[in-house]
C-alpha cells in the first residue's frame, strides 16, 4: 500500500517537476505565514480577502499562458483591461447595469485581441513591439474618452448582475473567485484535451514544423490573441465592480504581476511548454506573500523584495531541474546508441 | 477512384522556374509501385524541387503530374497527402517538448465531437507503430518526449507518421543528413521495411553510401535535368561514384556508361 502511494507519487513527480515544485512551494510559503500569525490565517476573513483580489492578477495570467506557450507575449492586456472596465462604466451610467455594458467590454477585449493578432501575424511585427505599442494606444484612448476622470458605480452595488460577478457566495467566497476558478478549468480543457490546445503547444514549439503539417498557425495566434484579450476586459469588468469604480489607470498594477504568475508557474518565454495549473499557482503564490506579509506586520516596502527574492530563486530553481532533466535525457539518448553502436574489431 | 496505371507517379515535361533560374527543366520522373528510387546529385541539382512539386508545395509552371494514372496540373499539399504521398521533411517536422503520440498526429489529430482529441485511440495507435516500425517499446512509448529520442528515432516518427495515413509513396529528403552511424543503419533499415510492405519510396541523399543498400534505381539530375538512371544490378557502388564524379565536371555520364543508361526509356521495358 505504501510502496503504491511511493509509486504513483514518484510517477507525478518524474512527470511534473516543476508543477509539483510550484505547488510545494505554495504550501511551504503557507505553512510560514501560518507560524508567523497563526491567528490571521485560522480566521476565515483572511482567505475571503485572498480571494476578493488574486483574481484580477490571475484571470489575465491564464490566458497569457496561452500566448507564452505560443512563444509570443502580450504587454498590451492592462489597458484592455482599463479600456472594458470604461466601456462597462460608461454603459451603466447611461442605461442602468445592464449586460449589454459586460458584453461590450468583452467585445472590446476580442476587438483589443485581434487586433494585437493582426499585428503579429499579418504585419509580422514581434509580439513585444506590437503590443507595446497597442498598451499605450488603448490606455490613451481610455484617458482621451475618460478625460482622466473616474467613473464610481456605487448605486449598482448588490444588483443581481454585480452579484453575479463580485458577490459573496454564503457570505464568504467571493464569486470573482469562483469566476477564475471555472476558467481556469475551461483554459486547462482546451488546451490539454482538444485540437486548439494541441496546436498552440505546436505553434509554439516548432512553427516551422506546425506549418509544414498543416497547422494554420496564424490562425491559432489570432485566436489566442483573441482569447487573451476577451479573458482580460473580463477581468477588467471583475475588478471594476469589486470596487464599484472606473479609473483610469486600472490594470497598471497587474501587468508585471500576471507574466510574473505566468513564469513562476513553469511556462518557459521560449515556448512550447506550460501549464494552466502552474500559472494558477503562480498567480495564489504571489498574492499570498502580499497578504502573508501584511499579516506578519512586515512593513508594505518589503513586499517588492520579497517578490523579487520570490521570483528569482523559483526561476533558478525551474532551471535547475530543466538542466538536471536535459542532462539526463542526454545520458539516455548517449547509452541507447552505445549500446546499438557497431562493435569494434 | 483508382485507375490502373503502370505508375504511381509520373511526371512529363514539368518545368519549374524561380525568376530567371530555371529548377527544372523537362523532367520526365517516374516511380512504380513497391519500387524504391534513389535520387541523387549536386546541390541546386532540383531534387528537392522536383519532390515538392509533386507533393504540392510548389506549383510546377508547365508539365503535367500523373498519380495513380489521374492527370493533374498542380496540387496541393492537402491533395497530395489524400492522394497518399507523404513527405519526410529535411527540416525535422518534429516538436521537440512534445510526447511521440502527440507528433504523431500533429496537424491530423482524431477527433471526437466538438474537435475533442481522442487521447486514448491515438496513443494506442502510436503503440501500433512502435511495434511495428520495430522500435524497441520497453525504451520508446507513446508518452515519451520528443528531445529524448535520438536523431534516427527521430526519423523513425515521421516515417511512423507517414505510414500511419497509409502513404503509398514515401519521400525522404535527406533522411540520414547529421545522424551517426548507428542511427543511419536505423533509418535505412526503416526504407528497407517500408519495401517489405509493398511501399514505394523516394529517398534523396547525397550520401551514395547510404542511398546505394536501400535503392532499386537510381535517379540522377544536374542542373534541373534528369541526366541518367541506371538499374542497381548494372552498377557497383564504385560505378555510381564515378559516374556522379564526371557529371559534376562535366555534366555528362562517362562513355562506357551509356549503354546501361535506361534514362527516358520506360520502366516496364527495362525491368
Amino acid at each position: 500500500m505504501a510502496s503504491s502511494v511511493r509509486d504513483i507519487l514518484s510517477k507525478v513527480w518524474h512527470r511534473y517537476r516543476i508543477q509539483t515544485a510550484v505547488f510545494l512551494l505554495f504550501i511551504s510559503l503557507w505553512f510560514i505565514f501560518f507560524a508567523l500569525n497563526p491567528f490571521a490565517f485560522t480566521r476565515a476573513y483572511t482567505y475571503t480577502s485572498l480571494m476578493s483580489t488574486m483574481p484580477f492578477t490571475i484571470v489575465p495570467a491564464l490566458s497569457l499562458t496561452y500566448v507564452v506557450i505560443c512563444a509570443e507575449i502580450d504587454l498590451s492586456f492592462p489597458s484592455v483591461m482599463a479600456l472594458a472596465s470604461w466601456m462597462l462604466a460608461v454603459t451603466w451610467k447611461d442605461m442602468g447595469p445592464t449586460p449589454l455594458g459586460v458584453l461590450l467590454a468583452l467585445a472590446a477585449g476580442a476587438v483589443a485581441g485581434l487586433f494585437n493578432g493582426l499585428l503579429v501575424t499579418k504585419a509580422r511585427i514581434p509580439s513585444i513591439i506590437a503590443t507595446l505599442g497597442t498598451l499605450f494606444f488603448w490606455r490613451g484612448v481610455v484617458m482621451v474618452c475618460s478625460q482622466g476622470y473616474g467613473i464610481a458605480l456605487f448605486e449598482y452595488k448588490d444588483t443581481p448582475i454585480y452579484n453575479l460577478f463580485v458577490g459573496r457566495v454564503a457570505g464568504l467566497v467571493p464569486a470573482q473567485m469562483i469566476w477564475t476558478a471555472a476558467l481556469a478549468v475551461i483554459l486547462w480543457v482546451f488546451l490539454n484535451l482538444h485540437k486548439f490546445g494541441a496546436h498552440i503547444y505546436f505553434t509554439g514549439d516548432n512553427r516551422v514544423a506546425a506549418r509544414m503539417m498543416g497547422i494554420n498557425t496564424d490562425k491559432v495566434l489570432i485566436c489566442v490573441f483573441i482569447i487573451h484579450g476577451l479573458i482580460s476586459a473580463f477581468a477588467g469588468i471583475l475588478a471594476t465592480l469589486e470596487v464599484a469604480t472606473f479609473w483610469p489607470s486600472l490594470g497598471e498594477a497587474y501587468l508585471m504581476k500576471s507574466i510574473a504568475a505566468v513564469v513562476v508557474g513553469g511556462t518557459s518565454i521560449f515556448g512550447g511548454t506550460g501549464t494552466i495549473f502552474g500559472t494558477f499557482f503562480g498567480g495564489l503564490i504571489l498574492g499570498f506573500i502580499e497578504l502573508g506579509l501584511l499579516a506578519a506586520g512586515v512593513a508594505g516596502f518589503w513586499i517588492r523584495l520579497v517578490y523579487g527574492v520570490v521570483i528569482t530563486v523559483t526561476l533558478i530553481v525551474q532551471a535547475i531541474i530543466r538542466e538536471a532533466e536535459i542532462k539526463r535525457e542526454m545520458k539516455e539518448i548517449l547509452s541507447e546508441e552505445l549500446k546499438e553502436a557497431p562493435r569494434g574489431p | 477512384m483508382i485507375m490502373e496505371s503502370k505508375y504511381l507517379v509520373e511526371t512529363r515535361n514539368l518545368v519549374k522556374r524561380f525568376g530567371d533560374v530555371i529548377a527544372l527543366r523537362n523532367v520526365n520522373f517516374k516511380i512504380g509501385y513497391n519500387e524504391v528510387v534513389g535520387l541523387v546529385g549536386d546541390n541546386g541539382a532540383g531534387k528537392s524541387t522536383l519532390v515538392k512539386t509533386i507533393t504540392g508545395t510548389y506549383a510546377p509552371d508547365s508539365g503535367e503530374i500523373y498519380i495513380k494514372g489521374m492527370k493533374f496540373k498542380r496540387l496541393t499539399p492537402q491533395k497530395a497527402r489524400e492522394l497518399g504521398i507523404e513527405i519526410v521533411h529535411q527540416e525535422r517536422t518534429i516538436a521537440e517538448s512534445q510526447p511521440i503520440w502527440r507528433n504523431v498526429f500533429m496537424g491530423r489529430e482524431i477527433t471526437g465531437p466538438l474537435g475533442f482529441l481522442r487521447i486514448e485511440e491515438m496513443k494506442k495507435a502510436t503503440m501500433r507503430l512502435i511495434k511495428e516500425m520495430g522500435f524497441k517499446s520497453e525504451v520508446i512509448y507513446p508518452e515519451k518526449l520528443a528531445r529524448t529520442l535520438s536523431g534516427g528515432y527521430k526519423q523513425g516518427v515521421q516515417i511512423a507518421r507517414a505510414l500511419y495515413f497509409k502513404a503509398d509513396l514515401i519521400i525522404l529528403d535527406e533522411p540520414t543528413i547529421q545522424l551517426s552511424l548507428s542511427e543511419v543503419s536505423r533509418v535505412l533499415d526503416f526504407v528497407k521495411d517500408l519495401k517489405n510492405r509493398g511501399k514505394s519510396c523516394i529517398f534523396i541523399s547525397h550520401n551514395i553510401y547510404h542511398v546505394y543498400p536501400v535503392a532499386d534505381r537510381f535517379v540522377i539530375m544536374d542542373r534541373g535535368r534528369i541526366v541518367a538512371e541506371f538499374r542497381k544490378r548494372d552498377l557497383s557502388i564504385g560505378d555510381l561514384s564515378n559516374i556522379l564524379v564526371t557529371i559534376a565536371r562535366t555534366g555528362d555520364i562517362p562513355a562506357e556508361y551509356r549503354e546501361i543508361n535506361i534514362v527516358s526509356r520506360p520502366l516496364e521495358e527495362v525491368s
